[in-house]
């Protein structure tokens, strides 16, 4: 119940705030406040986004612009293993929180079975990607990067300052890694007979927190990185 | 006239003499009035014992009674036995009655108490008590075998509905009653066709579970039941007397003040008891040697499960708890409530003061939860803490814990097993008492309505069955038996023909017939035994449908009838053959015995053997049968040799040639009623075209109730070995046959796999079977990527200590750091 209610709270308020955050940046420098002008703005902006995305063509740009960015991004074969990361990643997220939410026995039967493949996919892939591109992300490299950005992308309404968003990339990424390591790690361990009950039950509490920081990242790494 | 009325007129003058008898009239009548409402309001208040000046209220504080003195240990019990008239037993009196528990034990015990016990308040269990073993009510002559309970869960059949009365519920099954609930009827329950007068209530029978002694015989109690001895039946089954009379032979007017009856010492004797006066001291009290917690081979009596496959009591296997030195009575504990704590999570006791949880799987050992950190407390008994080291949390959410640890490992089918209240083990004497009916399957593992998975055992009912709208309702046994008996009493006819032969078989042999590949033999019961043949003439094909007789002396099999010259025939065999025709006539009633050999034919004429030269082949062997229109008919009828082939070694009794014969004969002498036969799961009735047709009911679903015991080791857990125990492609667990058993021979049984029970869906559960192939890999796989994304992490944090403790350079050159 905690769980389900603390997890839905915050999938939402991130990704009102980012969104939030995108309609500020649409405003020249001076507008970019919070007030209730911006958010009345923001609603009428996020209706019509709900407008446009009741459209099939709205997705089908969508998914155009998803493969363009894992083929600019991810070069040869391994736009494939970032294909198979999203997938994997997507029905893993919605199977797992869809029955996490509405189903109060949990995840079973095929979803489950299911669940369980894509799982192995989605380590695999998350290895992969983790040996490609950690170097990207190394603090250093990050640090370095980020001061010569002239447009720093990221603006902060609370702080009204702007970040550069290839922080918040390095951050969504190592969150996104550790939250994958602990899951798989969660799955490995409640397989292995050697933990008992309470463990077991700790591996569940942590699979299930480390899957949101997991979809948390993820959102943030859709703002800050895939979506212009 | 005038002055007339001036006369009136001074008349009504008002003087002070009137006003002042005015007055005096008033204040009369206010007087009488207030003096008459004193008086009726003292009366009042007299009459109505109310207490005028309120007393002050004096009450004593309510304690909890519990009858216990603190002490461990239990008193020598020296106590005067009470009849049921309450007057105390001499036992060296030659007219002793037997002694009542009501008024031997319940001056000290709440009888009353008690009496809402577990074991007693059959009718008043809680709601909340899970399903237990029915009653079976069964009549293996009939095929039905019918669960009554007064517990309402689905497809048990209440006393009520079946129209039993407490007498007749007792008679049924008071072998395993321990006294008490129906066995004590109030007035309003006693039906006109009770005999409580004579047989006496069944009272508790406390010595039933606490007497230690030796001698205390639950055979003695089912034989005193059974000759409806009721009062006598736990003085007698003590060991404390000798009982002897059946009170089921008196007639329904006889009283216990009658004393024995004169004038019959043979047949209806009246029951009297004779006291063993070595249990009496000098004063006539009985030293009991009674026990606070009953030994298990009291519980055992009535609580007994074996597997019918296990050939002697060496093989049988015990539980765990037993094994480990536990008694019965150390987990399921009672106090002078009798509420047995049953052990089962959720049971919510009414009226005990122990706590039902303490006493689970779980309290004992879980036992209490770690509070504020710490490990908490292990539980009751030395019980050890279970590490489940490896199992998923949902096998806890989902299966009780008796699922993995109780009993029998699965097989490819559940095993049969026998009960001591279904199939009555535990009873000794001449007779062979454990019945093959009801056959009971465990483990079955069952979905409860709690959504949790038990392994219960389960029995299919069956029984003759009127259709009442959508309902049906048995049909009493008698009434079926009545209307069909030759089908019914089909091996007791050949059992009966058979024994007709006698005269025909050597000295020490005995008549028997081959069937297939099987022998039959007359039993002392009257009924068919068989055996298997390792050879028989009659195998296959060509042997379908013919019998051959034999006699039989132990193994040793030859032909009934040699071959002989019918020309020759010694005297002695021709005096046998006559014996033989004569035993057969005397049960054929119109039908003409005979016997055939050669050319000649011996038949019976005016009392004498009358042997006559036939037409046509001669016979190449002598044969004996029935005479009809000069043709020689066979022994035995075409439809007793296809039903015994068809029967032949299986334990079903009935075929569906007999069930569509006996639904024919139900619908011709009931033409307005319709009748259905429920066996193995499925309804079977005659449809239109006058062929069985089968079809399904609620009323022919199975009956389950969780198992508990034989609790296994640990060590033979299901898990034990790993996931795979229960979760492959090949599953024992999921993939289990549950074929329903009835004592219908028929291909139309229900059958389902464990998984269906489970409600688990068996596709998934094949599937995910096969996802444990390939498992072992799964983990490497996820290990592998776990080690290289750690070590990629590790080198990040490391990099990132290291930049924020300084101990790397952060990129800067020596030079620019100077």
């Amino acid at each position: 119940m905690i769980f389900g209610i603390t997890s839905f709270l915050l999938i939402v308020a991130l990704n009102l705030r980012l969104t939030f955050g995108r309609y500020l940046r649409r405003l020249p420098e001076e507008k970019r406040k919070i007030n209730s002008e911006n958010f009345k703005g923001y609603i009428h902006w996020i209706v019509s986004w709900k407008k446009s995305f009741l459209k099939l063509e709205r997705w089908d740009r969508c998914l155009d612009y998803l493969i363009a960015w894992g083929q600019k991004n991810y070069p040869g074969w391994t736009v494939w293993v970032f294909y198979a990361l999203v997938l994997s990643y997507i029905y893993l997220a919605l199977s797992g929180f869809i029955f996490a939410w509405f189903v109060p026995r949990g995840l079973y039967g095929f979803p489950l079975l299911l669940h369980v493949a894509a799982g192995a996919l989605f380590a695999i892939c998350l290895t992969i990607i983790l040996f490609i591109k950690a170097r990207v992300y190394l603090p250093e490299k990050v640090e370095e990067e980020a001061s010569k950005e002239s447009d720093y992308g990221f603006y902060c309404p609370l702080l009204h300052k702007s970040f550069p968003r290839l922080y918040l990339q390095a951050v969504a990424f190592w969150v996104f890694v550790l939250a994958g390591f602990l899951l798989v790690a969660s799955t490995l361990g409640s397989m292995l007979p050697y933990f008992n009950f309470p463990a077991q039950i700790f591996f569940f509490h942590l699979h299930r927190w480390s899957a949101l920081a997991s979809v948390l990242a993820a959102c943030l790494a859709i703002d800050v990185m895939i979506v212009e | 006239m005038e002055s007339l009325t001036e006369n009136k007129k001074d008349r009504r003058k008002i003087s002070w003499q009137m006003v002042g008898l005015a007055a005096g009239l008033l204040l009369s009548i206010t007087i009488f009035i207030f003096v008459t409402l004193t008086i009726s309001r003292l009366l009042e208040a007299r009459s109505s014992k109310k207490p005028v000046p309120k007393a002050p209220e004096i009450k004593l504080q309510e304690t909890e009674k519990t009858g216990w003195s603190g002490s461990q240990i239990s008193p020598v019990h020296r106590i005067p036995l009470m009849d049921e008239f309450n007057q105390k037993i001499i036992p060296a009196a030659s007219d002793s009655l037997p002694f009542s528990a009501r008024n031997t034990c319940g001056p000290c015990h709440n009888y009353d108490q008690i009496s809402q016990g577990t074991h007693f308040n059959f009718r008043l269990r809680p709601e909340t008590d899970r399903p237990t073993e029915p009653w079976v009510l069964v009549d293996d002559k009939v095929g039905t075998q019918l669960p009554v309970s007064y517990q309402n869960y689905p497809g048990l059949w209440s006393p009520e509905k079946l129209g039993l009365s407490a007498w007749q519920f007792v008679n049924l099954f008071g072998r395993n009653l321990n006294g008490g609930g129906p066995g004590e009827p109030a007035e309003k329950e006693i039906t006109p066709d009770s005999r409580w007068n004579v047989s006496g209530k069944l009272e508790i029978n406390c010595l039933g579970c606490h007497n230690k002694s030796p001698l205390q015989d639950h055979s003695e109690w089912v034989k005193q039941v059974m000759r409806q001895n009721f009062r006598w039946a736990a003085t007698a089954a003590s060991g404390l007397g000798e009982v002897v009379g059946m009170a089921s032979r008196l007639p329904s007017t006889w009283s216990v003040v009658d004393g024995p009856n004169p004038d019959d010492h043979e047949w209806a004797v009246a029951p009297q008891v004779k006291y063993n006066q070595s249990f009496f001291d000098s004063k006539n009290n009985a030293v009991l040697d009674l026990a606070h917690q009953p030994e298990d081979s009291r519980c055992l009596a009535c609580h007994s499960v074996t597997p019918r496959k296990v050939q002697t009591k060496a093989a049988v296997e015990r539980d765990v708890h037993s094994m480990a030195g536990l008694k019965c009575t150390d987990c399921h504990r009672n106090d002078l409530t009798h509420e047995m704590i049953r052990g089962f999570e959720g049971q919510k006791v009414s009226s005990s003061n122990l706590k039902a949880e303490d006493f689970t799987c779980a309290g004992c050992h879980l036992g209490q939860k770690p509070e504020k950190g710490g490990i908490g407390f292990a539980g009751l008994l030395g019980a050890p803490r279970p590490a489940h080291k490896g199992i998923p949390k949902i096998h806890f959410e989902r299966l009780s814990c008796t699922t993995c640890h109780s009993g029998p490992l699965p097989e490819k089918e559940p095993q049969e097993v026998y009960t001591s209240r279904a199939n009555r083990l535990g009873v000794f004497g001449k007779a062979h008492w454990t019945s093959e009916y009801p056959v009971i399957l465990e483990p079955v593992f069952v979905r409860e309505k709690d959504e949790k998975i038990y392994p219960e055992r389960m029995m299919w009912p069956a029984f003759w069955a009127e259709k009442k709208g959508k309902d049906l309702v048995p049909v009493e046994s008698q009434e079926i038996l009545k209307t069909a008996p030759e089908v019914f009493q089909l091996k007791e006819n050949v059992a009966s023909l058979l024994n007709s032969l006698l005269p025909l078989a050597e000295e020490g042999f005995y008549p028997a017939v081959v069937i297939s590949e099987y022998l039959f033999e007359p039993n002392a019961d009257g009924g068919l035994d068989f055996r298997s043949l390792e050879k028989s003439p009659l195998v296959g094909k060509a042997g379908q449908g013919k019998f051959r007789l034999v006699q039989v002396r132990k193994d040793e099999v030859k032909p009934l009838l040699p071959a002989f010259n019918p020309e020759e025939a010694p005297a002695e065999l021709e005096d046998k053959i006559l014996r033989a025709l004569q035993a057969l006539k005397s049960q054929a009633g119109v039908k003409e015995p005979a016997l055939e050999a050669g050319k000649f034919i011996y038949k019976i004429t005016e009392g004498y053997l009358d042997k006559a030269e036939k037409g046509g082949e001669p016979a190449a062997e002598p044969e004996i049968g029935w005479l009809e229109e000069e043709n020689l008919r066979p022994l035995l009828s075409d439809f007793q040799v296809r039903t015994l082939e068809k029967l032949n070694a299986g334990q079903e009794i009935l075929t569906e040639e007999q069930v569509a014969l006996v639904l024919e004969k139900l619908s011709r002498a009931n033409p307005q009623k319709e009748f259905a036969y429920v066996a193995a799961g499925r309804v079977f009735s005659l449809g239109k075209d006058g062929k069985l047709k089968v079809s399904e009911h609620p009323a022919a679903k199975p009956i389950s109730w969780p198992l508990a015991h034989n609790v296994r080791p640990a060590q033979q857990a299901l898990g034990k070995n790993g996931c795979t125990d229960c979760h492959s492609p090949d599953s024992r667990v999921f993939f289990g046959k549950v074929e329903a058993s009835s004592p219908l021979k028929t291909s139309w049984k229900e059958a389902k796999l464990q998984a269906d029970w489970m409600k688990t869906g068996t596709l998934f559960q094949f599937l995910f079977g096969f996802t444990f192939l390939v498992r072992p890999a799964f983990k490497l796989l996820l290990a592998a990527c776990l080690l290289l994304m750690g070590l990629i992490l590790l080198v990040v944090v490391v990099r990132i200590t290291g930049k924020i403790s300084g101990i790397k350079d952060n990129g800067q050159k020596p030079e620019s750091r100077r």
